[in-house]
């Protein structure tokens, strides 16, 4: 029921302050499109020569595009989209070719094989990350391409002539050659796709994934079958790339190589890594290339080295941040509000942003659960990092439902990694944890975010490059179902319109109540440390959590904006929220806490009131220093 | 049985040098130079044009890996140096290192033409029974070198300041920085001393392959496979390791399955030993010791 009631004006109030700008993008788009159609139609009619050129370059789009999937948005950057391609190649070869199968029955079969492929190569290689996922993905391509060479059924190193594409039905003859149409279509499509992905809510938390996996975790994402999930799509995207490429002619080992692996990488880099458009611009140039340059095969080949090295030497962003420069020329820089984020009314945290909603709270999941007077539970809990001594050494910690339960303890006495034992991040050696009296023992981070806990982390873990708004985002991810599904259809979609419009709508007003609403505007890397200390207590609130860690909230946060921080902390207690806050400033956490714990070497010293630890003879000795 | 044993451990050593070479560069730089197939190429082709030219054989080696050296620093820091200043966990370097690899095939291509050319022997006509297998003069100074430049790797690294200053750069370089080491010094180097290898293993396997501009992708490649196998990123000794299993599993291919298994048994190993133990055989963090951890900290 209250679900609707905020919803509603929170829809209208977006609309309303941008209503003409969507409408200038729907009309964008239309154009795009309708322009795209006309281009097809000429090259569908065009001869053979200029055909040729612009569908490999296609082909070569759709496989920048998917390989754009993985390492723009997650970091993933695979040298196996070769592999793939050649897999969609040759087995639309031999398949239609011998048994002369249908091509369109072929491409399901390619898109499932190669997209299957592609989940067990990324479920083992994923198992290591970084540049061993590049390695693994590299030597899956070596692979490939040695079989194909070896094998009698691929034809060696001549390799075998693609099939035919079907014709037109009859009356259809005059839209031209009908292989042209599918290709152009099916980069079309492909545009279409990672374009809605960008618009989705699922893009904010991909980037965590990539650029801050912990805080994705911690918001209740899987990470890691995302990761292999999108992978696999990317796999069957390059497949598919393989079963148009098989249609336009001779289909050979060395078309596949790991050299076309990283000829990929080179169009995704060039045209600009993560954008929609810079991967086929990428692919458009480095395959019309020797079209363009006709010179001597070996000077051509070393101009096109030279020419890679200084694309990512002088132009990282690619050629797409270069139009993006030239576009905002002369605009200036952007009007931005003052710095005056705090002389907001104090009615702001007023807000009904913590009420709990139906089947919406992240809290929610664990209906039946057995009622315990304690929210969080630890009971001799050893851990130590490798063969190093014990961080924590039998730790029990019991923080009551409602209350805020402060630790506190020099540097090194395992405060965080108490609270990364208790999120799930670290194992423990032994000792059990239970949240809202449920054991947990080894279930992971997102399935902790699950049962309505969530956590902010010392150093700010968010996606530098996108805006606040999005980045608080990412805490909602599981309150929407449905995410990952609708994202390739994401803005054509009512249902995600509204839900958009919902969920940056409640970002922005989480981000308004922490004191950050001046600052929505602009990308996290650019934003004063204390804002992203605030944007990270917003991503947490957003969700409406019934149990929130604080790692030293107030580190790096003005005098004002610590009291500021001490409002909210105790408007959430209101609202019924536990709290674990871990904190230097002794000052500003005594007063709001409940009970006290205090750790040293990794053992719990005394756990009570502020008063009780504040009297407590060794805490004075070891910690508040007398 | 022995005869491909000992075939295998000298064109291992070979792959080993390579393998080193790159994990030289990965050591200090985080990055696998491309290009270091090509550097053993350019060695190759110069010392064989310079033996053509008439000078003696020892001055054209000379000059060959005076010539990768200085390719190796040119590769540093027109393709590596100026990615890594815009962003140190960048992978631009991918795509630089293999333009930088592209232009030295195609150059060479361009100059010496595509084909073969002939390669003077380092070591001419001698050859050595050792039980029942037969060891040329040519496989035992292979077998030698390569013995020779990795104990003088790895005392260097572990015994003088210099390979302190290579380990902590290949720790922190920004650390590195803080507390006075020149990274870009030590990345020079690392590249020219790599380069030097790349080299060292081009003029060993020089007499049998002949001068092709093409050598490099096959012996990179070879190297590569070498260096993860061993597990060469976490420690340099491990590709010459790697190496000597690969060499001795390839000749082993040949001699019991057919003449053409080696073109494709060493990947077979690679996938086997990634799947077992992803960070290779030998490195420090492989899956073995890993437990061995595992279990001791359970114990404590």
């Amino acid at each position: 029921m209250e679900t609707e009631r905020i919803e509603a004006p929170r829809a209208t109030s977006v609309s309303a302050g941008a209503g003409f700008k969507p409408r200038l993008r729907t009309v964008g788009v239309v154009l795009f499109v309708a322009a795209y159609f006309a281009a097809t139609t000429f090259v569908a009619h065009s001869d053979l020569g200029v055909q040729s050129l612009v569908l490999v370059a296609a082909v070569f789009g759709v496989l920048a595009i998917s390989l754009d999937l993985v390492a723009g948005m997650l970091g993933l950057y695979s040298l196996g989209q070769g592999g793939f391609f050649a897999i969609g190649a040759y087995f639309t070869t031999i398949v239609v070719n011998d048994l002369s199968w249908n091509v369109f029955l072929v491409l399901l079969i390619v898109l499932l094989i190669a997209g299957l492929i592609g989940l067990a190569v990324g479920a083992m290689s994923l198992r290591v990350s970084g540049l061993y996922f590049a390695i693994t993905s590299f030597i899956f391509t070596l692979v490939l391409t040695v079989l194909a060479t070896d094998l009698k059924i691929t034809g060696g190193l001549q390799g075998l002539l693609g099939p035919a594409f079907p014709d037109f039905p009859e009356g259809f003859e005059a839209l031209g050659t009908p292989v042209a149409w599918c290709v152009l279509l099916a980069l079309l499509l492909c545009v279409g796709f990672v374009w809605s992905i960008r618009r989705s809510p699922l893009y904010p938390v991909l980037l965590a994934i990539r650029d801050a996996e912990r805080f994705a975790e911690a918001a209740g994402a899987r990470t890691s079958l995302i990761k292999i999930g999108v992978f696999g799509v990317s796999a069957a995207m390059a497949g598919g790339a393989g079963w148009l490429f098989s249609f336009l002619g001779v289909v050979s080992p060395g078309q596949f190589d790991w050299a076309v692996s990283l000829n990929i990488l080179v169009m995704v880099l060039i045209g600009g890594i993560n954008t929609t458009l810079g991967p086929v611009i990428g692919a458009a140039f480095v395959s019309m290339f020797p079209a363009l340059v006709n010179i001597n095969p070996w000077l051509q080949e070393m101009v096109y080295g030279a020419l890679s090295i200084l694309a990512v030497t002088l132009l990282p962003g690619g050629v797409m941040s270069l139009l993006k420069r030239v576009a905002t020329f002369g605009e200036g820089a952007a009007p931005e509000p003052a710095v005056a984020a705090l002389d907001r009314p104090e009615a702001l945290v007023e807000a009904s942003l913590f009420r709990k909603f139906a089947g919406g709270s992240a809290g929610a999941a664990q209906a039946g659960a057995p009622e315990s007077e304690y929210a969080v539970e630890c009971r001799g809990i050893r851990f130590s990092y490798g063969t190093g001594l014990m961080v924590l050494r039998n730790v029990d910690l019991a923080v009551r439902r409602g209350d805020i339960h402060g630790l506190i303890g020099p540097n090194g006495s395992g405060k965080s990694t108490l609270a990364n034992v208790i999120a799930g991040r670290l194992p423990p050696l032994a000792g059990a944890t239970l949240i809202k009296g449920l054991p947990v023992d080894g279930a992971s981070p997102s399935k902790r975010a699950e049962l309505g806990m969530r956590r902010t982390f010392q150093a700010a873990e968010l996606v530098r490059e996108l805006t606040p708004i999005q980045n608080v985002m990412v805490g909602l991810f599981n309150l929407k179902p449905g995410i990952i599904r609708r994202a390739a259809l994401w803005p054509l979609l009512p249902s995600g319109r509204r839900d958009l419009a919902w969920m940056e709508g409640r970002s922005r007003e989480a981000l308004e109540m922490v004191g950050a609403g001046a600052w929505v505007g602009r990308a996290v890397g650019d934003v004063p440390h204390g804002v992203e200390q605030l944007t990270q207590l917003a991503s947490v609130c957003v969700a409406g959590p019934d149990i929130i860690i604080l790692d030293e909230p107030a580190t790096g946060l003005s005098a004002r904006e610590v009291d500021h921080l001490a409002e909210i902390l105790t408007h959430l207690k209101a609202q019924g929220v536990t709290m674990i806050i871990i904190e230097h400033q002794t000052r500003f956490l005594f007063p709001l806490c409940d009970r006290v714990t205090v750790l040293n070497a990794g053992e719990v010293i005394l756990t009570g009131t502020a008063e009780e630890v504040r009297a407590h003879p060794v805490v004075r000795q070891v910690y508040l220093g007398e | 049985m022995l005869q491909f044993v000992v075939s295998g451990v000298a064109i291992g050593a070979v792959y080993g040098l390579i393998g080193m070479a790159l994990a030289i560069t990965f050591y200090v730089t985080r990055i696998i130079n491309f290009a270091q197939g090509q550097m053993m190429m350019a060695t190759v082709m110069v010392t064989a044009e310079v033996r053509a030219a008439g000078y003696p054989t020892w001055a054209a080696a000379l000059l060959g890996l005076g010539c990768a050296c200085v390719l190796g620093v040119l590769s540093y820091l027109i393709a590596v140096r100026p990615i890594l200043a815009l962003n140190r966990f960048s992978f631009g370097w991918l795509v630089s290192t293999l333009g930088f690899a592209v232009i030295l095939e195609n150059a060479a291509a361009y100059i010496w033409g595509p084909t073969s050319q002939a390669f003077p022997p380092m070591f001419q006509g001698t050859s050595f029974h050792l039980v029942d297998a037969v060891v040329t003069g040519q496989q035992l100074l292979a077998i030698v070198t390569a013995a020779v430049l990795t104990v003088g790797f790895e005392l260097v690294r572990r015994g003088t300041l210099f390979g302190k200053i290579g380990m902590a750069t290949a720790a922190d370089p920004e650390m590195a920085t803080a507390v006075g080491v020149n990274t870009t010094v030590v990345a020079i180097i690392a590249f020219a001393a790599s380069a030097f290898y790349a080299g060292v293993a081009g003029l060993l396997i020089g007499p049998t392959t002949f001068a092709n501009p093409y050598l490099g992708d096959t012996f990179g490649t070879f190297g590569f496979i070498a260096m993860m196998i061993g597990g060469g990123t976490e420690k340099p000794i491990a590709a010459m390791f790697g190496g000597l299993l690969l060499g001795v599993c390839a000749e082993g291919a040949n001699a019991m399955i057919n003449s053409q298994a080696s073109d494709w048994f060493p990947f077979i190993i690679l996938v086997v030993v990634l799947i077992v133990s992803p960070r290779g055989l030998f490195s420090a963090g492989n899956l073995f010791r890993l437990r061995a951890r595992s279990v001791a900290s359970a114990q404590a």
